[in-house]
């Protein structure tokens, strides 16, 4: 969305660095991600783009021997600085993940769970829908509507896939973190989750960490190249992939490499 | 003799690979490696001697007693008067035979003797020579193209199952046991009186004449099982309350809070509270615990049993903790990382994850680990006969002594017991109310585990 011709800025990285243990992930992005739009990161297995995506709702955290150093500014809020409450930070930045890992529950409790956990429906009524809207948006409504408190494990791996997709839309995030949600579906799946990616963008902020060229280039309005924990490359999806001004860039997107 | 057969083994072994070495420097390939054709006439070794020898410990004891026993028919002898005879005569051979000696036993012995020997070194030569023949057969057989890999395996698979047949037979051998004497002690007395009565006084079945011995009414009010039923499932209750928390906190600080240093540390210290005897916990119960709880009661204005069921559930909920601990700290562990990883990325807290996400997803394995708990609980038996007293109470009050199943078995069969008598199979047909009870908790519990099992997959 653009005011007055000028992109928002939602997401502002300023000199992130990550370790492992002894070993540094990624050296010094800096990487600005516009308002609803779509941003995917590409790049070759291990270059850190899924570490860069987890360093922005703090799931790096989870791992004991991850570091994170370096500013990363969401609505003016450093999300590294002591104070932020992880909690809060996650309510308001989903995340989809590569496998769908729906909870071995009920559709409706695992749309429900988000919203329980951050206390948003007061009744019965305001969760029910809650968990319409989700699955509308998610486009899944119409598949699942009638079998809503069967388990959720029980679907197909891209309703499933859309399934995680509403459960992260339920909580109304302000953006979405998607790690290769294609991966593991069938191109129809996959068709569908590109799609609904478009559709979501209206709402939220998109960042996406693919592995298919094809698909950043359909579904993203930005893109950023990683290569051995380096932003070698970022800006417009169209200039990246017509005339992308570094070598190793080109070499990538062209399949030379990766 | 068995030493000079396993030497014949290893040395036919060594023939066979090196002829086989000896087909390949002929330039010949082979059908498999060397050493399967080592084993091979291993086993053509072994097979032959096997079989022998079992012939001949089925068949030579009574070849040699029908021998010995020919001199003395056409005399008149009972069936029993002969038996008498044969086992004179061999305690007699042996010179343990301290009763009066008559000639004719004397002969017999030395028969006996002299049969003996003529037996173990025919024994000896028929092994030797048909072991040498087989194997030689064999030798001479196998050339480079004959199959030696496929009888090798079939062996060793025919040893494996012979290995697991054993367990198995066992199994259904125990059962038989049981059920054979628990039939027996049903027809002695009803089965009402035994799954109904409230009395259980085996003492009172001791106490009595022969001529009483078969009278029914001696016996009513004697077996009645609900008291023992009641004390077993009462303690293995009160165990339960003990262990079912503190395992499960424990198993789940394990699986999600510990660091993995702490957790390599603190697992295998926990799991050292398994490794400890049952009778040692069984004097700590009734020598510590018990006393303890005795004065802590008395101070109190209670009256405590020395003996009590909360000395004795408390600590066999203590031996259960290291099962449930370490069983649901591997069900917790097992709940793929992904599950977690969607939580948290909902906000959600570690606590909040745990409970709506992890515990959840884990429960049927935690169950059936719980449920092997109680099996262990209600089957436990040193703790109980040392700690909970042996008078079968039918009480729900912890603090006074109960007894279980497996205590009475051991009241029941310690000493010198008379086959037949109703007191002694009362303790088979407790045993095969305890196997019923902890199979079907064993049977629910694999079934809950296994259905979690598909889960994930």
């Amino acid at each position: 969305m653009k005011k007055n011709g000028v992109k928002m800025i939602k997401i502002n990285s300023k000199n992130v660095d990550v370790f492992y243990g002894k070993k540094q992930a990624l050296f010094n992005i800096n990487l600005d991600i516009e308002e609803n739009q779509v941003t995917a990161l590409i790049g070759p297995s291990g270059c850190g783009k899924s570490t860069f995506l987890r360093c922005l709702n703090r799931m790096n955290d989870v791992i004991d021997i991850c570091r994170v150093k370096g500013q990363i500014i969401i609505n003016d809020f450093d999300i590294n600085d002591k104070s932020c409450d992880v909690v809060r930070l996650r309510e308001k930045i989903g995340m989809v993940f590569q496998k769908p890992n729906p909870f071995p529950k009920t559709i409706y409790e695992n749309i429900s769970y988000g919203p329980t956990i951050h206390g948003m429906a007061q009744s019965k009524n305001e969760m029910d829908e809650i968990v319409e809207t989700s699955l509308k948006k998610a486009a899944l409504w119409e598949e699942v509507k009638d079998r809503l408190h069967e388990p959720g494990t029980g679907l197909s791996g891209g309703q499933q896939q859309r399934l995680c997709i509403a459960r992260a839309i339920s909580v109304k995030p302000e953006v979405i973190l998607m790690d290769e949600p294609c991966s593991a579906l069938d191109p129809i799946a996959t068709a569908q989750i590109e799609e609904l990616i478009d559709e979501l963008k209206k709402d939220h902020t998109i960042i996406i960490v693919t592995h298919s060229m094809a698909q950043a280039a359909r579904v993203s309005q930005n893109t950023g190249f990683f290569h051995l924990g380096e932003l070698i490359e970022h800006g417009s999806t169209d200039k990246i992939f017509k005339n992308p001004e570094n070598k190793k860039t080109q070499d990538y997107i062209t399949g030379r490499f990766g | 003799m068995f030493t000079f057969i396993v030497l014949l083994g290893f040395t036919s072994y060594y023939f066979g690979r090196r002829k086989a070495y000896t087909i390949q420097s002929t330039n010949k390939r082979l059908t498999a490696l060397p050493q399967f054709y080592g084993y091979y006439l291993a086993i053509w070794c072994a097979i032959p001697a096997f079989i022998i020898f079992s012939l001949w410990a089925i068949f030579e004891p009574t070849i040699v007693k029908l021998l010995i026993l020919s001199d003395y028919s056409n005399q008149g002898y009972l069936d029993d008067e002969l038996n008498l005879i044969y086992e004179k005569t061999k305690a007699l051979s042996r010179g343990q035979f301290t009763g009066e000696i008559t000639p004719f036993i004397e002969a017999s012995a030395e028969k006996y003797l002299s049969l003996r020997s003529i037996a173990q070194s025919s024994k000896a030569v028929i092994v030797l020579s048909i072991i040498i023949a087989s194997v030689a057969y064999a030798y001479k057989k196998i050339s480079s193209n004959s199959r030696t890999r496929e009888p090798v395996e079939k062996f060793l698979k025919a040893v494996l199952f012979t290995a697991s047949l054993a367990a198995i037979l066992t199994t259904v051998g125990i059962v038989f046991s049981l059920i054979f004497q628990t039939i027996d002690f049903f027809k002695v007395i009803p089965l009402f009186d035994f799954v109904f009565g409230t009395h259980w006084y085996p003492a009172k079945a001791f106490v009595r004449d022969s001529s009483e011995a078969l009278d029914p009414t001696m016996y009513s009010d004697t077996f009645g099982a609900v008291p023992i039923f009641a004390g077993t499932f009462f303690i293995a209750f009160i165990a339960m309350c003990v262990a079912i928390p503190i395992g499960l906190m424990s198993g789940i600080y394990l699986a999600e809070y510990a660091s993995v240093k702490v957790r390599q540390y603190a697992k295998p210290l926990i799991e050292i509270l398994a490794g400890i005897p049952t009778v040692v916990y069984g004097f700590f119960a009734a020598l510590t615990v018990g006393p303890f709880l005795k004065e802590i009661g008395n101070s109190m204005g209670l009256d405590v049993s020395a003996e009590s069921a909360l000395a004795a559930g408390g600590v066999m909920g203590i031996m259960i903790i290291p099962f449930i601990s370490s069983l649901s700290d591997d069900v917790i562990t097992s709940v793929p990382q992904s599950l977690r990883d969607g939580s948290y990325a909902m906000g959600a807290t570690k606590s909040e994850t745990i409970k709506k996400v992890i515990f959840p997803a884990a429960l049927p394995g935690i169950v059936g680990s719980i449920l092997l708990g109680v099996s262990r609980a209600i089957g436990e038996t040193m703790i109980v006969v040392m700690a909970s007293g042996l008078a079968a109470n039918l009480t729900l009050n912890p603090l006074e002594s109960t007894s279980t199943i497996t205590a009475q078995i051991v009241v029941i069969l310690i000493g010198d017991q008379a086959f037949g008598d109703p007191k002694t199979q009362a303790a088979f047909a407790l045993g095969m109310s305890l196997f019923l009870v902890t199979l079907c908790l064993n049977i629910v519990a694999l079934r809950v585990v296994k259905k979690y099992r598909e889960k994930y997959e």
